[in-house]
């Protein structure tokens, strides 16, 4: 049985990951990469759900979008595509862009004072 | 054991060859153009990247092919799967068959296959090249097929999609009997539809997007498939063998079915084609794996490909380090467990004649 210890990461605030940037953490044997979308923190497992790939050293980018006819640009790096067959997933949600039947997993992140603590728990 | 017939590696720049190249081609080579001799390459760019993130840095490369080092391919492929023997096919280099100056190719194609053998072939056992040819000199090409052909690190002839003229032409026929001395396999792998001398990918006039580009692109390997069957190339070179690769799998029951019946129409055009065409198939035509069609449900993939006999026709590729990379155990666990040793290592060892031991 994991203990508390194991369950949880924690860093400084000031080591939060920079925009387009992932952090990567292991808890109890769980890859998990921690990555900033606006003001929000998310923090996703670190394997594709599509064929197994190390998903968060994949690049994370803003997706290019229909708008008014044309094409524009979505939320800024609020997409996180994977190294390997380039599929994109949706980083706030962990939602695949191309197959609605896939999702990465995401787990829970929260402030508790200056430091950001991750755990095992699912978002 | 398991036997990858399809990864790639290939040279940054031209300027690698240039030790490998003679006096007046080196100056050639190096004056052409802007800052030396461009390749002529695809009119589409893969819109989030040819290669795997993972094997190299994004702007450390000048070339469109980022070098991939022999260390990289060992730790994130050859060891990490535990390839037996891998394959290897070009990258850049399968345009030399495009170029229009054959000359110039030929030359590109005895320096790429030097350069192949001192910095990876000879360095790493578990690697076997394929020999790149000039295609649009079939002359020259046999030349260079009989020049390396007989080293043990070469498992046979790479001939890209791509061409001027359908492979079973008999203006090939130098090529393939150079082929059928040596008794070596070719394979007529996809690459550089519509660019160089080639033909465009489809009749309908070229694809506005890479993605339509890459479901079209089997096209060239279609033609060529059905020219070689319909040009009798295993009656009257009946050592040969061809494999398929990176053509995918489904299209070719359809272009057979139909083949088998026209051929029962028009075989008096064609007497050199003296079987049924399907049949020439199951002793000659082996299909590399990847990219593996998948369905969202995996049991229509097996019914479609049946009719190719699968666990004698199918050879595992991977494509690493490309886009479309088909990791192994996941392509096998797609395959019924009655197939799955064949298409690991079993079809490609007997196809490639590979020896027993260079698989310990």
């Amino acid at each position: 049985m994991s203990t508390k210890a194991q369950r949880e990461a924690r860093l400084p605030l000031d080591h939060a990951p920079r925009e387009g940037t992932v952090h990567l953490l292991e808890i109890g044997g769980h890859r998990i990469g921690l990555v900033r979308v606006g003001d929000s923190l998310h923090a996703l497992a670190d394997r594709c759900p599509h064929r197994g790939a190390p998903l968060c050293s994949g690049r994370i980018t803003t997706p290019i979008e229909v708008r008014d006819g044309g094409v524009g640009l979505g939320e800024r790096a609020s997409i996180l595509r994977c190294p390997w067959h380039k599929w994109e997933f949706e980083i706030a949600t962990g939602r695949c862009v191309v197959d609605p039947r896939l999702r990465v997993r995401k787990y829970a992140v929260r402030l508790e004072g200056d430091e950001i603590v991750v755990s095992l728990d699912h978002a | 054991m398991l036997i990858d017939c399809d990864i790639h590696v290939g040279y940054e720049t031209l300027a690698d060859l240039l030790d490998y190249l003679d006096g007046a081609t080196r100056e050639l080579v190096s004056s052409s153009g802007t800052n030396g001799l461009a390749m002529p390459s695809y009119p589409w760019n893969h819109p989030a990247g040819w290669i795997r993130q993972d094997v190299y840095e994004r702007g450390s490369s000048v070339g469109d092919f980022p070098y991939l080092t022999l260390d990289t391919l060992r730790e994130r492929h050859l060891d990490r799967y535990a390839v037996s023997i891998g394959v290897v096919e070009p990258d850049e280099a399968a345009a030399f068959a495009i170029l229009p100056n054959s000359q110039l190719a030929a030359r590109l194609c005895s320096a790429y296959n030097d350069w192949l053998l001192d910095r990876w072939l000879e360095e790493e056992p578990r690697l076997r090249g394929m020999i790149v040819v000039p295609a649009q000199w079939p002359e020259a090409a046999a030349r260079e097929i009989r020049r390396v052909g007989t080293r043990d690190e070469f498992a046979g002839i790479f001939l890209p999609g791509a061409a001027r003229i359908p492979y079973g032409n008999p203006v090939y026929d130098p090529l393939w009997e150079a082929a059928n001395e040596l008794a070596l396999p070719v394979a007529v792998h996809t690459h550089f539809e519509s660019v160089g001398i080639a033909g465009p990918v489809t009749a309908a006039g070229m694809p506005d997007y890479y993605g339509e580009y890459h479901a079209l692109c089997g096209s060239g390997m279609y033609g060529h498939f059905v020219s070689i069957l319909c040009h009798g190339i295993f009656e009257r070179f009946p050592s040969t063998r061809v494999a398929m690769v990176e053509g995918g799998l489904v299209p070719f029951v359809g272009f057979l079915w139909r083949l088998d019946t026209n051929w029962k129409s028009c075989r008096n055009e064609m007497p050199w084609c003296k079987r049924r065409p399907s049949d020439y198939v199951w002793d000659h035509i082996r299909f590399a794996t990847q990219p593996l069609e998948s369905p969202d449900d995996p049991e229509q993939l097996v019914r479609a490909i049946e009719f190719l006999r699968p666990a004698e026709t199918l050879m595992y590729a991977s494509d690493f380090p490309h886009w479309d990379f088909d990791e192994p155990e996941q392509t096998l666990r797609q395959l019924p467990v009655e197939w799955r040793e064949s298409v690991r290592w079993r079809n490609a060892q007997t196809f490639f004649r590979l020896p027993a031991p260079a698989l310990a």
